[in-house]
């Protein structure tokens, strides 16, 4: 209970002690949010930069795969380019002795898989998804991944003609005993090629070698030549981004593992449990009768505020000049009487001039002249009376 | 009854169980553990029905000054109490700490210290003791709200006492320790004694010469054992704040110092608080006990925003005093008051009384008929101006029924009104 915690209101902390106070409290919650900041810092680092180019046989772009694609028209295979799983399909009816390059299949949803599936020839799958995997190449699964520059060590003749490859990294797999398997590591294999259905399935865990930027790198081309070339025609799909609820997409909810979701509900049972806690007071609000404050000088300072907005200037005057009269009467040694009394007027003026040596007429003017009319005539009188009384107290 | 952070943590614990585990009745199990530990500790935890509280402490503090108050709690039950402790104190008592930590043995008991330091006059005391008892496990705690009742009584600062050793001091020059020989005002006879040279020879008492024979002379000192009514106006002029503080604050100040000042002139002091009832009364109080009396009969008055009834204030002085003394009205100078309501009346006091009006002045109030400059700061002056005027003319009228009347700002009145006091007894007014 912090607020329990909290010093008594007596104590007078320096504003020392407060800062070590709140950075002792703080210090937790701001080491959670750097850490927070850096697993993201190096999350955002390591993700591999796709772009909308990347694998696609019409980019040039360094990760575009356009070199790949000429040299392979040029050397006298079609390279037909499809972006939807149903026009390869079609494609592949139309040509059965063609192989299908399958890029960016993280792409590609279950219908288009099915599609795919019933299409008839040969497959190379660039690093397939694990649907992808499952549906076009029943048997081999992702093992995990390595950083290599391997050699082909097996009979292949696409790899073993190509030599070593560049791969950087490569994900790795393992496929059953019929398949050939390439570029082995201690998990599996970069490349493995095995039969499904009569066809020719090649699953490579390596992107590289397709690039325009690392085409040229040791073996990276001829191995990729190989694999397409080793069929009269090439159909290579680039799925398009599937279009919102194009089926097949799983719910959210589907997603979460059931124990994800029980420990969510019980976090909400948490939550309520320490709602529960802090809600709790130690006793009722205590509540207390507290005085009235009414400042003495309100009505005072009401009447001031009254006559500037009403600019009354007038009766501002009379009574400065009441106040004057009483004060400086007082001083000349008057009776008290004397500042009220219109009939003792010239008397004191004279009284006054004597003091201060200041013309009767004027003196006159500003203890019983006319009221001035505006704010500017006021504060000019007020400077007249000042004057006359320090003249009178001074004498 | 109430939870603590653990509770929340085992249950956070429990989804980690339910990642690893997920299945309905693993949800059943891990909830089902925690209501079984939480009910555990609920039953496991010390009895806070059966406490037994007492107090013991100061009851009387002064503004601005720190009391100590204790909490005694006895644990009678067979259980261990494991406490935290709220003794809950209305705010302006500045009760601290908020709360504080217990753990009390069985057939043990402990003391929990609060310290006071009010922040206003009148009487404080607890609103309730809030215990929170937890279990052995600290997942969760019972907790109940006990009375413990106590107050304590929070009396005036009386910050003008400084001034009593000057005023004391003139008090002697007056009454002179030893008795006087001039017969002045403001005095009585003493004694007679014998001429020695350099007596006075007007003081000789020819009368009491021819029947001794020896010249004798009468000595004189001053009057005592006059009667001083302190009438304080408990309306609503004496709520507005002059400064920082009530009037009444200022007022009580004033009748504290005069009337520590008359006990020790030998005079006799009653109060009277009133607005339209009697708020408060202390009469006949023996000398050495009238400051306590006084000050403890002040503690608790607060002003009313009500007009004062002066006719009920005059009839229940007059209805109390016999003989002449000097009634001591703390108020305020306020024109319609004075003039609609005390005026009229005066003539009834003043026919056998003597009266003092006290009146505190408000500082804002000069300091706005000296300010100059813009236009707004002269409209301020000419406001204050005739507030002044205003309060002149009051005075001039009381003066006119032979009202004695003392305006002074606040940290002036005080000593302003032990002068006027020292004035009278020295004139022989009293």
């Amino acid at each position: 209970m912090t607020a329990l915690q909290a010093p008594p209101a007596g104590d007078a902390a320096t504003a020392g002690q407060v800062a070590r106070r709140r950075w002792q409290r703080s210090r937790g919650v701001l080491v959670a949010l750097l850490a927070l900041a850096v697993v993201g810092v190096l999350l955002a680092l390591m993700r591999p930069r796709t772009g909308s180019e990347y694998l696609d046989p019409d980019s040039p772009g360094q990760q575009g795969s356009r070199a790949l694609a000429e040299i392979t028209r040029r050397h006298g295979t079609p390279v037909t380019v499809v972006h939807s799983a149903s026009a390869a399909a079609e494609r592949l009816r139309a040509q059965p002795d063609a192989v299908l390059v399958v890029v960016r299949s993280e792409r590609l949803v279950p219908a288009d898989l099915t599609a795919l599936r019933g299409a008839p020839g040969d497959r190379l799958l660039i690093t397939p998804s694990g649907e992808t995997l499952k549906a076009l190449a029943p048997g081999v699964e992702a093992a995990g991944s390595a950083w290599s520059t391997p050699e082909p060590g097996c009979t292949l003749p696409a790899a073993a003609y190509a030599g070593s490859a560049d791969f950087l990294e490569a994900t790795t797999y393992t496929a059953p005993g019929q398949a050939t398997k390439c570029y082995p590591t201690t998990g599996g294999a970069g490349l493995v090629q095995l039969p499904v259905d009569g066809a020719t399935v090649t699953v490579l865990g390596a992107t590289r070698p397709l690039t325009n930027e690392h085409l040229a790198e040791r073996g990276n081309a001829a191995l990729a030549m190989n694999l397409i070339e080793a069929r009269p025609n090439a159909v290579w799909l680039m799925p398009d981004l599937p279009s919102p609820g194009s089926g097949g997409q799983k719910s959210f909810g589907e997603l979460v593992p059931f124990g994800v979701k029980l420990a969510v509900l019980q976090i909400v049972i948490a939550v309520a449990l320490v709602a529960l806690w802090r809600s709790r007071r130690l006793g009722p609000v205590v509540v207390e009768p507290l005085p009235v404050i009414v400042r003495s000088a309100e009505a005072v300072e009401g009447r001031a505020r009254l006559y500037r907005s009403r600019r009354a200037a007038d009766r501002a005057a009379e009574a400065l000049r009441a106040g004057a009269l009483e004060r400086l009467t007082g001083l000349l040694g008057m009776p008290r009487t004397a500042a009220s009394d219109p009939a003792m007027a010239a008397e004191i003026v004279a009284a006054i001039a004597a003091h201060t040596g200041r013309e009767q007429a004027e003196i006159g003017a500003a203890l019983y002249g006319p009221p001035p009319v505006d704010d500017a005539g006021l504060v000019l009188l007020v400077g007249v009376l000042d004057d006359l009384e320090r003249l009178v107290r001074s004498s | 009854m109430a939870l603590t952070g653990r509770t929340g943590l085992l249950a956070v614990l429990g989804a980690v169980v339910l990642v690893l585990v997920p299945s309905w009745w693993t949800l059943l199990a891990v909830d089902g553990t925690v209501i079984a530990l939480v009910a555990a500790d609920l039953t496991l935890a010390g009895n806070v029905r059966r406490l037994r509280l007492h107090r013991s402490g100061d009851t009387n503090v002064r503004l601005g000054e720190e009391a100590t108050v204790s909490l005694i709690v006895e644990n009678p039950g067979p259980r261990r109490l494991r406490a935290r402790l709220r003794d809950a104190w209305s705010p302006s008592a500045g009760a601290s700490p908020r709360s504080a930590a217990v753990t009390i043995p069985p057939g043990e008991r402990r003391h929990v210290e609060t310290r006071l330091v009010p922040t206003r006059r009148g009487d404080r005391a607890p609103v309730t003791v809030t215990v929170r008892s937890y279990g052995p496990l600290g997942l969760a705690a019972r907790q109940l709200n006990r009375s413990a009742p106590w107050t304590v009584r929070v009396l005036p600062a009386f910050p003008s006492r400084r001034h009593l050793p000057a005023k004391l001091a003139r008090l002697r020059e007056l009454t002179g320790q030893h008795v006087a020989l001039i017969r002045g005002q403001g005095t009585e006879f003493d004694s007679l004694r014998e001429y020695v040279d350099g007596d006075d020879v007007r003081s000789i008492d020819w009368r009491a010469t021819a029947r001794r024979s020896d010249v004798v002379v009468r000595t004189w000192r001053p009057e005592r054992d006059r009667r001083i009514y302190l009438v304080l106006d408990t309306g609503r002029t004496a709520a507005g704040r002059v400064g920082d503080i009530p009037r009444l604050d200022c007022s009580m100040d004033a009748a504290l110092l005069l009337g520590a000042l008359a006990a020790r002139a030998g005079d006799r002091v009653d109060l009277l608080a009133y607005d339209r009832r009697v708020r408060t009364r202390v009469e006949g109080a023996a000398r050495t006990e009238l400051l306590t009396a006084m000050v403890r009969a002040m503690a608790p008055l607060e002003p009313e925003l009500i007009e004062s009834d002066a006719a009920g204030m005059v009839s229940a002085l007059l209805s109390r005093v016999r003989q002449r003394c000097l009634v001591v009205l703390l108020t305020d100078l306020n024109a319609t008051a004075i003039e609609e309501g005390l005026l009229p009346l005066l003539p009834q006091l003043t026919a056998k009384h003597l009266v003092l009006v006290a009146a505190v002045s408000d500082p804002r109030v000069t300091e706005m008929a000296t300010s100059r400059g813009d236009a707004a700061a002269v409209y301020d002056a000419a406001a204050a101006e005739r507030a002044r005027a205003e309060r002149r003319r009051v005075t001039a009228e009381l003066r006119k029924y032979g009202v004695e009347v003392v305006d002074a700002p606040p940290d002036e009145i005080a000593p302003a009104l032990a002068d006027a006091y020292l004035s009278l007894k020295a004139a022989g007014r009293l």
